[in-house]
């Protein structure tokens, strides 16, 4: 049988549960492993929105008529440029993969999604590092990002950001700008385009690579 | 026999709070397990500019859901948790409309043809099917607001007159 309880009361009793859920939401956050850290900007802004000094040759435009895929494209690379971070393309990524240089640790590249996408297939010889949870891997990857030539950074492609943050991250941290470029396609692309693949931990070796 | 009817009266709405409840409770895990797609989900938006706003929205909001949703499967102040989630879903509401539209003039399609992954803890959705939901959900808490789902509930009032 409905009840004749006031009004004002249910609004009591409301103002109870949301301060009781309150405390456990940010109780909650704080012992989740998985937890923000509610005080980290994880989208700062650039401080200055200037393109690094070309060390990868930019292709000339050759069509005219841009197809969908294009502006895409060409969008990500506005956004790239936006945040100041040199933005670079499947043909240039797959360039330095093939770089005698990778070998050497003198380019290097860093991939910014989360461990379990990183596990799943990384671009081989690629170093993991979560930028909403870099306590793990910033140090390592910042020296040898410092020590390289070139960093490239990639994360899922398209809309993904986390590319740009984690190199923006990588440059508040003292690599410099002009080393840090961005794979604006990402994996999605890379993998897409039937080029080598790694799964699991570094080093693990080659992934089957589909046939086209 | 007047308690028995009562009782069968009752029963829609329990199985009604259950349901809101578990929704709740399923949909809130899903976000609060996966805060960082979910923080990202909350800044398409665009509407919190502040670092710690943002944060503390997409770190907590699925947990205060967590918790309204395990109250109510467990019936515990039931008419103040429905007043509470009343409150969440009616703005949200707004907000994930609002959304809809800028999305349908960006992409010039018809409104029920824009699709997007509102932080709803289900994925990507079609906007009327999502709006059709939320009302949905909007009179089951009005429902339970209206007093009745007690039977099988721990603490169904706070106020200790009731």
């Amino acid at each position: 049988m409905p009840s004749r309880i006031s009004t004002s009361a249910i609004v009591l009793e409301a103002v109870i549960v949301v301060a009781a859920a309150a405390m456990f939401a940010f109780a909650a956050n704080a012992l989740s492993p998985h937890g923000l850290k509610l005080a980290r900007d994880y989208f700062p802004r650039s401080a200055s929105p200037v393109i690094s000094t070309a060390q990868v040759s930019q292709p000339a435009a050759t069509n005219a008529a841009a197809t969908t895929e294009d502006s895409e494209a060409a969008e990500i690379s506005r956004r790239i440029k936006d945040k100041g971070l040199q933005p670079i393309d499947r043909a240039q990524t797959e360039r330095l993969f093939h770089d005698p240089r990778y070998l050497q640790g003198l380019v290097v590249f860093i991939d910014a999604r989360d461990d379990a996408h990183y596990a799943e297939g990384h671009i081989p010889g690629a170093y993991p590092l979560d930028r909403y949870h870099p306590e793990k891997d910033l140090a390592d990857d910042l020296t040898r990002c410092q020590s390289a030539d070139l960093v490239v950074v990639y994360c899922t492609g398209g809309d993904c950001e986390d590319a740009d943050y984690t190199a923006l991250l990588l440059r508040d941290a003292g690599v410099p700008i002009q080393k840090l470029s961005v794979y604006g396609g990402g994996f999605d692309e890379w993998s897409a385009s039937h080029l080598p693949l790694e799964q699991g931990v570094r080093g693990s070796g080659l992934a089957p690579v589909e046939s086209k | 026999m007047s308690q028995l009817s009562a009782k069968a009266i009752d029963f829609p709405t329990v199985v009604a709070r259950w349901s809101l409840g578990a929704l709740f409770v399923y949909t809130g895990l899903e976000k609060g397990l996966d805060p960082v797609s979910f923080l990202k989900l909350v800044r398409q938006y665009d509407m919190v500019q502040t670092p710690f706003l943002l944060n503390s929205i997409a770190a907590t909001l699925p947990w205060f859901e967590v918790f309204c949703g395990a109250l109510l499967l467990a019936g515990i102040a039931v008419r103040g948790t429905a007043l509470t989630l009343t409150g969440v879903l009616i703005p949200f509401t707004g907000v994930v409309w609002h959304r809809a539209l800028i999305l349908q003039g960006a992409k010039a399609i018809p409104f029920c043809a824009v699709k997007f992954d509102c932080g709803c803890g289900m994925g990507e959705e079609f906007i009327c099917r999502k709006l059709l939901e939320n009302a949905g959900l909007i009179l089951l808490a009005f429902w339970l607001l209206a007093g009745r789902g007690r039977i099988l509930a721990l603490r169904y009032s706070l106020s200790a007159g009731d």
